[in-house]
């Protein structure tokens, strides 16, 4: 459903990405772990056509991205629902007419079949009681709900998740995994998430794939990669502080 | 200590490096115009409206409704002054019945778009560049294209035609409420009588100034909604980027408004010396 194919990108000196090749399968959750700042959001934005890369080709289904007008891709987005790290509701709209914004603005649903739609999606994630909060009156969880809401109104194929759990306690964010989860299966939905909570990625995951200095260094179900002899992937697991990932910087910090 | 003198290398790099800023920027605005109403045509050849109607009429009560004070007022005490300065300097001559004429030319082809556009661009560039600048750093503007959604055709054109068609009518208050001032000084100080300054006033306009300074007035409108959403869609570094850009988009605005008006006025005079 969506492949990378030796995807480089720079954000003016700093190598992001440098050769990614990644393939998602229809109905997969794949999960994308990597470091802060590593480029897993920037492999969403890049399958959303919000970025170009450098050099490389992105494909949706039978559409090249990197290829593709601005008309096309406004039309391909349609297809693909994306959840952003601080979930984007916009401010001056309450929770309704965010949910409600792509219906209205892209397709020609009358204002009932809108609210019906609405309501649905709200109840989905359990947001039916705030519909008329504006989203500086929801909790960051909350937020996120909204924000899975509306990522899903136009019943997307492909949804892209960026840190959904992120700064959520841990009980939020369990329930935000599992809506993930109840979400692709009941409406087989294919995923991609960008995380680096290990909870919440071998939750979800149905694949995992760990993004380290610019390129894909391990891909594996989430049991094979628990149990990693990759020494990258090993000490990202579990979290050590020793081991490849902070060599050099962790001598920097003990010394200070 | 003296400054060493640059070399001459190192002062054409800074002009052109400075050329290059100001051709990229000019670009920058001028694509943001073209692929906004690009943006809003495809919409309409496909039978839909560009935008809410709610949308639109938000941002003409901002921009319009809400500034006839300030427009208004600011113009009617420059009015009064031109009316009075002029008038005790024409007085000398015995020719203070010129003074409604002066003023009635002056704010229909000059000042009323002039001080129109610089109010407008303080007013309401800054709020728009604020507006847009904190959707783009809190990535909503990002969310709206992540949807499918044009953000130009949805963020930009309903603040760039409420600018556009609100200006002629905010430069007709200034010209109004700069004339009404006039009038009262000429009845005051120089005997001159409401009827016989409407007279004065009807016999020296030609509808060749109104055209000019609606025009005007249109250009600037445009002008100033497209310096002030591409600053605000431009914005990077959070907060204190919302609030860099926001001076930056007055200050470029208003530069651009005196700017495009010398050059109309050049041209215009060009093709119509008289």
């Amino acid at each position: 459903m969506v492949e990378l194919r030796d995807v480089h990108m720079r954000f003016e000196e700093k190598k992001v990405l440098d050769g990614v090749s990644l393939k998602i399968e229809p109905r997969e959750r794949l999960v994308v772990l990597g470091q802060s700042g590593s480029g897993k959001s920037t492999i969403l934005r890049l399958i959303l056509g919000t970025l170009r890369p450098d050099s490389g080709s992105i494909f949706f289904k039978q559409f090249e991205i990197t290829r593709l007008s601005r008309r096309k891709l406004q039309r391909v987005r349609q297809h693909v629902g994306m959840v952003f790290q601080y979930s984007a509701l916009l401010s001056s709209r309450n929770v309704r007419d965010n949910v409600a914004l792509p219906l209205e603005e892209l397709t020609d649903k009358s204002r009932s079949e809108i609210d019906k739609i609405v309501d649905e999606k709200l109840e989905l994630v359990g947001m039916g009681d705030s519909k008329e909060l504006l989203p500086e009156e929801l909790s960051g969880g909350m937020r996120k709900r909204v924000a899975l809401a509306r990522a899903l109104v136009l019943n997307p194929e492909l949804l892209l998740l960026d840190e959904p759990s992120a700064g959520l306690d841990p009980v939020i964010a369990s329930v935000i995994d599992e809506l993930i989860i109840s979400l692709s299966e009941k409406s087989k939905v294919t995923s991609i998430t960008a995380t680096h909570e290990m909870d919440s990625a071998f939750r979800i995951a149905t694949r995992m794939a760990m993004l380290y200095q610019g390129t894909i260094i391990e891909e594996a179900k989430p049991e094979e990669f628990k149990h990693s002899k990759n020494p990258v992937v090993a000490q990202f697991v579990s979290g050590s502080t020793e081991g490849p990932i902070l060599e050099g910087s962790l001598d920097a910090i003990t010394k200070k | 200590m003296p400054h060493a003198e640059l070399p001459p290398v190192v002062i054409a790099e800074g002009v052109g490096y400075a050329t290059r800023y100001f051709l990229r920027e000019v670009g920058s605005v001028f694509w943001l115009i073209v692929n906004t109403f690009e943006e809003t045509f495809e919409r309409i050849q496909h039978g839909r409206v560009p935008f809410r109607a709610a949308s639109f009429f938000r941002h003409t009560e901002r921009a319009g409704v809400d500034s006839v004070p300030l427009v208004g007022l600011v113009s009617f005490f420059l009015g009064l002054t031109m009316a009075l300065l002029t008038g005790y300097q024409l007085q000398r001559f015995g020719t203070e019945r010129l003074i409604p004429g002066l003023v009635a030319i002056a704010f229909t082809r000059e000042l009323g778009p002039l001080l129109t556009g610089i109010m407008l661009a303080a007013r309401i560039g800054a709020a728009f560049t604020a507006e847009l600048g904190t959707m783009q750093v809190s990535e909503e503007v990002e969310a709206i294209e992540a949807m499918g959604i044009g953000p130009l055709r949805f963020l930009v054109a309903p603040r760039m035609l409420a600018l556009v068609l609100l200006m002629p009518c905010l430069s007709t208050v200034s010209n109004i409420a700069a004339i009404f001032a006039s009038s009262l000084v000429c009845k005051a100080y120089f005997s001159i009588a409401f009827p016989y300054f409407l007279d004065l006033v009807k016999d020296s306009l030609l509808i060749r100034d109104i055209i000019t300074g609606v025009l005007k007035s249109l250009l600037f409108g445009l002008l100033i909604a497209a310096i002030a959403c591409y600053r605000g869609l431009t914005v990077k570094g959070g907060a204190a980027g919302v609030g860099t850009s926001t001076t930056s988009s007055v200050v470029t605005a208003i530069t651009a408004v005196i700017g495009f008006d010398t050059l109309y006025n050049v041209v215009y005079t060009t093709f119509y010396p008289t």
